[in-house]
């Protein structure tokens, strides 16, 4: 193999890459963010009412499930049961759907660590001195918890990245499966699947660059005291 | 709805398939181990290089997907010259892609013994490898249980793909019942459960051991 | 000794905080039993006692920080955490706890500050949330309590980068803000550090001598003895005894008293001796 040639090649994977690699991001993406609106509901549900009765149990039997099984036997109940029932649903939202699912159990979890971070004392002070539940989940206890459970949230970002690999499977047209096309038409999967390795990690190391940047952007005072000194009085 | 005989019919072939899982999940394990304790190890030695080495090993290793180390290894590996069946490259790749997050555990463990102990331990004549091995490797091994427990659930599940480069763990045993009988919620809900008491039996195998072990 | 007794003289009709028959257990274990304690407007009532003898567990039930169990708490003649109905105590509602216990504000041992807001914003916090007031109107209520504690410098710092002292004054303030009729404060001075402990007490004694109503659980037993009007003494959740600080601290003739207060004898005697010795 000359420098010459590998270069051409490498350049002539790169449009079904860059496709694939677009795929990938869209899936992660949707993945990542209706999973921490799903992860964020499923704690509220968990914690209402001081954590007894159904939902809690509910919610504990979703995450130690999404958490307890592969990715790809979600993947594969998802895709092939409902077609057993007659259902044709699109690969790629049936896709997004399961990753988002999936991921919606993980940041449930880093959410309800973040929650417990904050001292109790703030919160029993804040009630104290009259401030509601309400304003206290908004002014004390979210900036905190944002805080807190940032570096976890970017950890679960890279690996739902990761993962979205797995979608490939169940004949979604992401990197993984634009490296397996190539491969089948040129075989030489050494190189092609190196090539992938090498965006994926790419791809990581951006977002982890991009989230320890806005870690670092975090420290500061937050927006709350702005907006605390300066909100029109709203009685809630 | 759901076919109960057919359910019945199913077990002894995915109690078969659990054991392969197991074993794979068993094999790879060790080797994460060895490899990731290794790294640390390594690491903690404070040589450039061999810390160089183990930043390059964890970043690259975990911040691509298990399917693409699988790739690599199993379709990429045999035109260099080195063909390995389906067990000998899940494994493999197994105990590569595992020895990253392990080495990172160590190394987290590691980090948490107090300065002032190994402080006290170097003034009284320690030399450094008899800090780590009679400071250092009781307190961290014990702290890392748990987290080698968790790790465990993470490792059965990726090998689940294994089952892409057709070795006949469980999720391939599902899938080839499902391509041979045309049924698909028995298999698949079997194969689910099969996962899921795995889960939770290494959850309370975790538990366990980190109870016995508490200091 | 009738605990209720009061040194000020001119009582207002209505106490700020009365007590009466209060009880509180946590499962099986009784905490506070037959708590009879009434506080006047002006006075400064110092709790003291060993630990577990259910004196924070009493203070918090006067802001319901702790629900009580038994008998009734009155603040300002309202009753505080119930309703009376025809068929007896009736747990109050969130908004009408709020209203009794508006008059009510709270030092903490641990300050319990909100760390990412700025000394300024945790003033003022209670004011536009809690009583929804005018940002400029809060900021300037916010800034005079900062300056009543000699904290103006600090506004726009960010609690972390305060000494626990300055912490705990910025806490002093923030219940200043408030305009309270009556200060709670637990164990002030308990999580500083010695060289700190001093500042604090200090706002602590010019508030006292403005005429605040405070209830203070403390273990200084000096500063106590300083600054109450009446000093009470528990043991095991009950009230033992009760009077004035010279009574209770100085010349205690209770025997579990005296026990109690040894340590701080012999240490007060050192330091005396000592000091008459570098006289």
């Amino acid at each position: 193999m000359n420098a010459a040639t590998l270069l051409e090649r490498l350049q002539a994977y790169l449009p079904v890459l860059l496709a694939g690699a677009a795929h990938t991001l869209l899936v992660s993406a949707v993945a990542i963010v209706a999973g921490f609106m799903l992860g964020a509901v499923l704690l509220g549900l968990s914690t209402a009412r001081g954590g007894r009765g159904v939902l809690p149990a509910l919610v504990s039997v979703y995450v130690s499930f999404f958490r307890g099984t592969p990715l790809l036997v979600q993947l594969l109940m998802v895709f092939y049961l409902p077609s057993a029932a007659g259902l044709e649903l699109p690969p790629l939202a049936a896709a997004m759907a399961v990753m988002a699912a999936n991921s919606a159990a993980f940041q449930c979890e880093i959410l309800r660590a973040g929650l417990s971070a904050v001292p109790g004392g703030q919160v029993e002070a804040a009630l104290a001195f009259g401030i509601s539940p309400r304003q206290v989940f908004r002014y004390i206890q979210l900036p905190q918890v944002a805080r807190a459970v940032w570096p976890a949230v970017v950890s679960e970002a890279i690996d739902v990245i990761k993962n979205s690999a797995i979608v490939s499977v169940i004949a979604v047209a992401d990197l993984a499966r634009g490296g397996r096309q190539i491969v089948a038409a040129n075989f030489r999967p050494l190189e092609v699947y190196m090539t992938v390795g090498v965006a994926y990690l790419l791809m990581t190391a951006a977002v982890f660059a991009g989230g320890s940047w806005i870690a670092r952007r975090m420290e500061r005072a937050s927006a709350a005291s702005t907006r605390v000194v300066n909100r029109t009085a709203i009685r809630t | 709805m759901i076919d109960f005989t057919l359910l019945g019919e199913l077990l002894p072939v995915f109690g078969q398939a659990a054991l392969r899982t197991l074993v794979l999940v068993a094999v790879g394990m060790a080797g994460g181990l060895v490899l990731g304790f290794a790294m640390n190890a390594a690491r903690e030695t404070g040589v450039r290089a061999l810390t160089a080495l183990y930043w390059a090993y964890t970043t690259v290793w975990r911040g691509v997907p298990f399917l693409v180390h699988l790739f690599i290894v199993y379709f990429g590996l045999p035109s260099a010259g080195v063909r390995l069946d389906p067990f000998q490259a899940a494994a493999l790749t197994l105990a590569v892609y595992s020895g990253a997050y392990f080495a990172e555990i160590f190394r987290a463990c590691w980090q948490r013994i107090g300065r002032g102990q190994i402080e006290a331990a170097r003034c009284m004549g320690l030399t450094r490898r008899q800090v780590f091995t009679h400071i250092a490797c009781p307190q961290a091994l014990r702290a890392s249980l748990p987290l080698i427990a968790n790790q465990a659930i993470l490792v059965m599940k990726e090998s689940a793909l294994a089952s892409v480069i057709t070795y006949p763990e469980l999720t391939m045993t599902a899938g080839k019942v499902v391509a041979e009988q045309f049924v698909y919620v028995e298999p698949y809900l079997l194969l689910a459960l099969a996962y899921w008491a795995l889960a939770v039996l290494i959850n309370r195998l975790g538990g366990y051991l980190r109870r016995r072990v508490a200091l | 000794m009738d605990p209720n007794s009061s040194t000020r003289a001119g009582s207002a009709p209505v106490p700020m905080v009365s007590m009466r028959g209060v009880g509180k257990s946590f499962g099986s274990h009784r905490v506070l039993s037959g708590i009879d304690l009434d506080v006047q407007a002006g006075e400064v009532v110092s709790l003291i006692g060993p630990s577990g003898s259910g004196k924070t567990t009493l203070l918090r039930c006067m802001n319901f920080l702790e629900a009580y169990d038994e008998g009734e708490v009155w603040i300002r003649g309202a009753l505080l955490g119930y309703r009376k109905t025809g068929a007896g105590l009736v747990p109050e509602s969130d908004r009408g706890i709020a209203e009794v216990r508006s008059p009510v504000a709270m030092v903490f041992q641990q300050f319990n500050l909100w760390p990412h807001m700025t000394v300024l914003a945790n003033v003022m916090a209670p004011l536009t949330l809690a009583k929804g007031m005018r940002p400029d109107r809060a900021r300037a209520v916010a800034g005079e309590a900062l300056a009543r504690v000699g904290l103006s410098a600090k506004a726009d710092a960010l609690p972390g980068a305060l000494s626990g002292g300055q912490q705990q004054r910025v806490g002093i303030a923030r219940a200043l803000a408030v305009q309270p009729e009556v200060m709670l404060l637990d164990e002030p001075t308990s999580a500083l550090d010695p060289e700190l402990v001093d500042e604090v007490l200090e706002v602590i004694k010019s508030l006292s001598s403005d005429g605040m109503t405070m209830v203070m659980v403390t273990h200084e037993m000096s500063f106590a003895a300083e600054v109450s009007d009446r000093v009470v003494f528990m043991e095991q959740g009950r009230i033992v005894a009760a009077g004035t600080p010279d009574r209770i601290i100085r010349r205690p003739d209770h025997p579990r008293l005296q026990a109690f207060l040894r340590p701080w004898f012999r240490r007060s005697l050192q330091g005396s001796a000592a000091a008459g010795a570098q006289a």
